[in-house]
């Protein structure tokens, strides 16, 4: 299912992305002072420097605003991996944030730009045990 | 190879080393400590380099020199890039990233790894937005291999590019043909920056800068995709202030050079830089209207990254000088504007434009 090797890469959360990595939904850093919303998460609040932050579930869905398709392995670990699409997609409740992810299982000839697309998350370990739900996306269910 | 061509830019501008007084670049590992030691350089005065990744800090680099000039902290400064990626680096390679802190977590997960992947992400959009084609990609690769036919000292001198031959080619990211993304090589290249007066008395004719900018626009610097202009190649803020500063506009440039890291951030600088609408770029581009000799705008007529050799886009930049001073193998007639513009799609941006003496 997984676009890229099973122990490709994993986010390594600390405190402003553990709910964006763990919480299994589209959970986007907002500003408990003045309300604005910024991905990815920062330390501070981009409009007011507030560093107090909550982290509300969106709907998880999208558009997709851009992709590429990598077909160079640029680490010989992808080597066996490519082609695979890289997908941008901008959330429908906040479409000024965008987001990075696969669409695992969707054949690449399928990825279109404008597509509506919705969040699933890709249950990973890593190493020392932690376990990351990565977002990743799928073309919506209607 | 850094030190080589400080001493012949210097040599070139009938400067001895002793003269020398400041170092700016941009991304370099050649430290101006040692630098001023190895070439035994005089007193050092002022030593800089720009924040930010890649080739964007080539005419930055400039702008630091010529701003230290003009506020009278160095009175001659060389501006250099030297690039041994045989050395320190596998070309084309990304290392493996086991767990991922910072922007990092939100894209190498996914495999979004390279630049090549990343202005690929832009590119598409962009492509999407306007209109694009390919065939207006294709056309900024098959101008700078053109160029570089002229160039005895260019990578593909000799070595032409068809159309064909670049629709043919494997993709690396889509949309990026092989042909699309610059080749890496060891380089250097240096210019001399200096005071009027001093320039005066030198061996060429000086070469004025007559405005230089870099920068981005609000929020433009939101990693992971998240600029409030994405997709942008950073330069529509760079451009309006550098026509401001210089009082002029696009429409008085000859000739330009444009970096590319890959032919989509070229196409969005030049809108950005305000040659023409996005919309119009298959247009613009189109007809030879970027190529020399009977252009409009004749670009990177050195070759470019694509076709010269890629020295992080420093090339550009020397080029730029060259056209001023009528020693391009493209010579553009009575250049009085040379522009070059560095490093679309990554920020920040920048340009600088010189002039005739």
């Amino acid at each position: 299912m997984s676009v890229l090797p099973e122990d490709w890469a994993l986010p390594a959360p600390n405190a402003i992305t553990t709910a964006w990595f763990t919480s299994g939904t589209i959970a986007v850093q907002t500003c408990e002072a003045c309300g604005a919303r910024q991905h990815p998460p920062e330390e501070l609040c981009h409009r007011c420097g507030s560093m107090a932050f909550t982290y509300p579930a969106l709907s998880g869905r999208g558009t997709l605003h851009s992709y590429t398709v990598a077909h160079y392995a640029v680490n010989r670990a992808l080597a066996e991996h490519v082609p695979y699409a890289v997908v941008l997609v901008s959330l429908d409740d906040a479409p000024e944030l965008r987001v990075v992810g696969n669409m695992p299982g969707v054949p690449i000839e399928d990825i279109r730009i404008g597509m509506a697309v919705e969040a699933i998350w890709e249950e990973r370990h890593a190493d020392d045990g932690a376990v990351i739900l990565l977002p990743q996306w799928q073309p919506a269910s209607g | 190879m850094a030190c080589t061509a400080i001493r012949r830019a210097v040599a070139d501008a009938g400067l001895e080393l002793s003269d020398v007084d400041g170092f700016t670049s941009y991304m370099d590992r050649n430290e101006p400590v040692r630098m001023s030691a190895a070439l035994g350089v005089g007193a050092l005065n002022f030593t800089a380099q720009t924040f930010g990744g890649g080739g964007n800090g080539a005419a930055a680099a400039v702008t630091l020199a010529d701003a230290a000039i003009s506020a009278g902290y160095a009175e001659t400064i060389v501006v250099f890039r030297a690039l041994a990626q045989g050395q320190f680096h596998r070309y084309g390679q990304a290392g493996r990233p086991r767990r991922t802190r910072g922007a990092g977590a939100f894209t190498a997960p996914y495999g979004m790894l390279s630049a090549a992947q990343i202005c690929a992400m832009q590119t598409m959009r962009f492509m999407h937005d306007h209109g694009v084609t390919q065939d207006s990609l294709a056309e900024i690769v098959l101008t700078c291999f053109e160029h570089a036919q002229r160039n005895p000292r260019a990578i593909r001198y000799g070595t032409p590019l068809t159309r064909e031959e670049y629709h043919a080619s494997r993709w690396i990211a889509e949309p990026f043909h092989l042909y699309d993304c610059c080749p890496e090589n060891d380089g250097a290249a240096a210019i001399v920056v200096t005071t009027k007066e001093r320039a005066r008395d030198c061996a060429k004719a000086p070469v004025p800068i007559v405005a230089a900018a870099h920068g981005l626009a609000h929020r433009d610097g939101v990693a992971a995709f998240g600029e409030a202009n994405f997709p942008t190649a950073h330069h529509r803020h760079v451009g309006a202030k550098l026509w401001e500063r210089a009082g002029c506009g696009p429409q008085d440039i000859q000739v330009a050079q444009f970096y590319e890291n890959f032919t989509g951030p070229v196409l969005m600088a030049i809108a950005e830089m305000g040659f023409c609408e996005p919309g119009e770029l298959n247009d613009f581009v189109a007809d030879g209207n970027i190529r020399w000799p009977d252009g409009g705008l004749p670009i990177n007529t050195a070759g470019g990254n694509l076709g010269e050799g890629y020295i992080h886009g420093f090339g550009n930049v020397v080029e730029a000088v060259r056209q001023v001073r009528g020693e391009s193998t493209c010579q553009v007639a009575d250049v009085e504007l040379s522009l070059s513009v560095s490093g679309p799609g990554y920020a920040p941006g920048s340009a600088v434009l010189f002039g005739r003496g």
